[in-house]
């Protein structure tokens, strides 16, 4: 009785974690906003530090991303192939991210924000085995770093939301960039730990099951609120 | 594991395909229920499923809000195409720990249009009230869906009367939040007397569903006094 106890604890946990980030901002994507904005809209000239600050912070603020993230590791047991997978991942973020402001690609915020939330339910479907069961086999890598170019379009139109100044826009675009890693494996640590610790009780596997229907939802509720927003609001 | 050596083997959870469809199918009405039900309402002010009437939460829909600031100069004289209305309201306020102890009361008014006003703070017996009423007059513009609404901030206190005169910036609703912070329930007594009209009960600017006084057998006979 003592294991069913801790265990439907760490559920309650879990779900409310995930039931927190489904429910908490909503509305507007993630969007870089309020002072911070006002501190980028107002940058003339390379001011890397303060960029890398923002990346960082935008990653570890970004539910979205980092529910990806959650069920990309989710079964991930050995430390080579988490390396491998957040490379890829990182590698798909990183490009889009460049050439998307580089480049300046219009595509609406709304729409890149809704196929991140089908990522999210994408992971967690191929987590519960959906695609072996459905008899179909994509590989894994490929899906990650496809995603990863996804998520890349969503960082670049939150940047350009911004009307970054063209003074210093390489520079302080990398540190940006550099700042997304940094915030990346912050997060990822703290995920990986926490993690590791929960797949050492006996109950994980009953409970993986109820945490990748969870992370499903999430992605689910993420799509949605997304193309209510795009046919709402219209371009975002 | 019967995958081919070039995909990276990751491990699966082997689901029941009637546990799968029950995630998958439960996950996308949930969901759907939750955006439908929950976001549209709170976030993009739509209600497709009356959900959001119900459980309060289309009242956290508001608006953008833009201040508007004084400057651009107005005409300072308008002809008007309707006529001068003079209206008398009270506006009854709970006791200072009772939720009613606080609510709005406007006018819509269009650009240039003017009205002279006059308050007082009295208590249900009629006798003038001593704890200070808190106020702030203002206006704002009745925003459609994804627009922005603009906001002009008048000016806001606390005071047991007050009177003066208002010319409306901009098409919208312009009047007052006020705040009993008395232990008894009091009334506003609101007089007004210009160009204006007023906002039908239940919609923005009169929630609170206030009927004017006047119109009424002794407001109609104050009003003929006035007159001559």
């Amino acid at each position: 009785m003592d294991a069913g106890n801790s265990s439907t604890r760490t559920l309650w946990i879990a779900a409310a974690a995930i039931a927190a980030a489904i429910l908490a901002p909503a509305a507007y994507a993630h969007a870089i906003g309020g002072k911070d904005a006002a501190f980028v809209a107002a940058t003339v000239g390379p001011d890397p530090l303060p960029f890398m600050y923002l990346g960082a912070k935008h990653m570890v603020t970004g539910y979205d991303h980092l529910l990806f993230l959650l069920g990309v590791i989710f079964f991930l047991y050995r430390l080579k192939d988490v390396l491998l997978y957040v490379s890829l991942f990182s590698l798909g973020h990183s490009t889009t991210l460049l050439i998307g402001v580089l480049a300046d690609i219009n595509v609406s915020s709304f729409l890149v924000d809704a196929v991140i939330g089908v990522s999210v339910s994408y992971k967690a479907f191929e987590n519960l085995g959906g695609f072996r069961r459905m008899g179909v086999s994509i590989d894994n890598r490929l899906a990650v770093g496809g995603f990863g170019l996804i998520h890349g379009f969503g960082l670049a139109t939150k940047l350009q939301d911004l009307e970054l100044n063209p003074n210093g826009l390489v520079e302080n675009l990398l540190a940006f960039n550099v700042g997304v890693e940094i915030g990346q494996l912050i997060a990822l640590s703290l995920i990986l730990a926490v993690m590791t610790l929960w797949r050492t009780t006996r109950s994980f596997p009953r409970f993986a099951i109820a945490a990748n229907a969870l992370l499903f939802l999430a992605g689910v509720v993420l799509a949605g609120q997304q193309l209510a927003g795009f046919f709402i609001v219209g371009e975002g | 594991m019967s995958e081919d050596a070039s995909y990276v083997p990751t491990a699966q959870l082997n689901v029941k395909p009637k546990t799968l469809l029950l995630i998958t199918g439960g996950g996308l009405a949930a969901g759907t229920l939750i955006v439908l039900g929950a976001i549209m309402p709170a976030e993009y002010n739509l209600d497709p499923l009356g959900l959001g009437e119900l459980s309060g939460l289309a009242r956290l829909w508001a608006p953008e809000e833009k201040t508007w600031q004084p400057g651009a100069g107005m005409d300072p004289a308008h002809s008007s195409n309707i006529p001068s209305a003079r209206t008398v309201v009270e506006i009854p306020l709970g006791a200072s720990d009772w939720p009613e102890a606080a609510l709005e009361y406007k006018f819509a008014m269009k650009p240039g249009q003017t009205l002279l006003y006059k308050w007082q703070a009295l208590n249900e017996d009629g006798s003038p009230v001593t704890v200070p009423v808190e106020f702030d007059f203002h206006g704002h513009t009745l925003a459609k869906d994804g627009e922005e609404m603009t906001v002009a901030n008048y000016y806001k206190s606390e005071a047991l009367a007050d009177e003066g005169a208002l010319m409306a910036p901009f098409d919208g609703i312009h009047g007052w939040y006020f705040k009993n912070h008395a232990p008894d329930p009091i009334r506003i007594r609101l007089e007004v007397e210009g160009y204006y009209e007023l906002v039908p009960p239940g919609q923005p600017g009169n929630e609170f569903r206030i009927q004017p006084l006047s119109g009424q057998p002794e407001d109609q006979a104050l009003e003929e006094n006035d007159g001559q």
